[in-house]
């Protein structure tokens, strides 16, 4: 995974959804939350996620709650994890930026 | 009616999107982009959601068929299939902005005749332009090559007798009577007391130049031909006492500039006026022609 981790390229959108991240690593943030954060448009902001997530960056799980009850799919749930919040604390202090607070 | 209708057309672009991403993430694609989907509110942005997740479906796939990756994703399963990807897509692509550039152009040449700007500036473009008047180029016949010029300059000197006292003081001082005259009338004699001496007016002399080599070349290249009168003053030594001047024109000014170019080199080849054999300084005039002989 950590080999996986060194080959990703890091864009001006791809920071902008690690900071959407960063604001409060220990939230888990769906697709919807990241487009009002960062008002990436959805066809940048999907492959970002999951090419972050296939990096190990983050990890994603559904929502737990049932879709006939609330009246609506599941959400997908993203995070980042503690070896993608320190590759993330460490482009944001390469770049001078600072890790967002 | 009109939202569900939008809701619907969003649904199925989404739903087809899904489809046709890679096998491995459709189903949790297409879950995941209804859950978003849901939660979007107008019509305008579900539609921009829909565009957007169609637009993700051909990234996302193109990134699945990178062969490093589905190699590298082959042993770890579809999660890792994105390990090493090495770039991201722009915001916009390239063609996004091409095709925004052309729409932005024609709104603004909509604009620009809708608004009654262009009309405006029609207006205002004769106010700002200067006419100006410009002669018309006639079209010229082609110089001729002058190595094939079936003509020779050549150059041909009438000497005629334009002496004019009143410019030159002649000063004759011989005995009272003449002894010998060339310019007597015809059958008659020098009244008493009048003398008499001979006098030869001069003229062009050896080495002389020639009008071939003062030929006009614009004159030569339309065969123009024609000739001059030139006054000049000439000392006993052949040589000019004053520059030449034109006493008659030929009509053309490039042949009457010619001809006093070509008296005026010609100071020193003068053949002096002599007046019983010596050579004194006088005026006379002469005729210069161009022509162009075979």
């Amino acid at each position: 995974m950590g080999k996986q981790i060194k080959n990703v390229r890091i864009s001006l959108q791809t920071l902008r959804v690690l900071e959407a991240f960063l604001e409060n690593p220990v939230d888990e943030l769906a697709g919807a939350d990241v487009q009002k954060r960062t008002t990436l448009a959805s066809g940048t902001l999907y492959p970002i996620l999951l090419r972050l997530e296939s990096a190990g960056w983050f990890v994603s799980r559904w929502e737990a709650v049932d879709p006939a009850h609330v009246g609506r799919p599941r959400r997908r749930l993203y995070r980042l994890t503690p070896s993608g919040l320190a590759r993330a604390s460490e482009v944001f202090t390469s770049f001078g930026r600072g890790v967002p607070a | 009616m009109k939202t569900r209708n939008d809701q619907d057309l969003a649904r199925r672009l989404i739903l087809r999107a899904a489809r046709k991403a890679p096998a491995a993430v459709a189903q949790r694609l297409e879950e995941e982009w209804l859950a978003d989907l849901a939660s979007r509110q107008g019509s305008l942005a579900r539609l921009r959601l829909a565009i957007g997740c169609s637009w993700a479906t051909a990234v996302i796939t193109r990134d699945f068929n990178v062969p490093q990756l589905a190699t590298s994703g082959a042993g770890n399963g579809p999660k890792h299939w994105f390990a090493d990807h090495r770039y991201d897509l722009p915001l916009l692509s390239r063609r996004t902005v091409t095709l925004l550039l052309i729409a932005g152009a024609h709104v603004l040449l909509i604009y620009v005749f809708a608004s009654g700007f262009a009309q405006q500036f029609s207006l205002i473009i004769p106010q700002i332009m200067h006419g100006v008047v410009i002669e018309e180029n006639r079209p010229q016949p082609p110089p001729p090559v002058l190595s094939t010029l079936p003509f020779k300059a050549t150059v041909i000197t009438d000497i005629t007798d334009t002496f004019d006292p009143d410019r030159f003081d002649l000063t004759i001082a011989r005995g009272d009577e003449p002894k010998h005259a060339t310019d007597d009338p015809p059958g008659g004699s020098l009244p008493r007391g009048v003398p008499a001496v001979v006098r030869v007016l001069g003229g062009p002399g050896r080495n002389f130049p020639t009008t071939e080599d003062y030929y006009p070349t614009a004159s030569r290249r339309i065969s123009e031909t024609g000739a001059a009168n030139v006054q000049v003053c000439v000392d006993g030594r052949g040589y000019l006492t004053g520059a030449p001047t034109l006493s008659k024109s030929s009509g053309s000014p490039r042949i009457d500039d010619a001809a006093l170019k070509l008296a005026r080199a010609g100071s020193g080849h003068y053949r002096p006026t002599t007046e019983d054999g010596t050579p004194v300084t006088s005026c006379y005039g002469y005729r210069i022609r161009f022509e162009l002989t075979d």
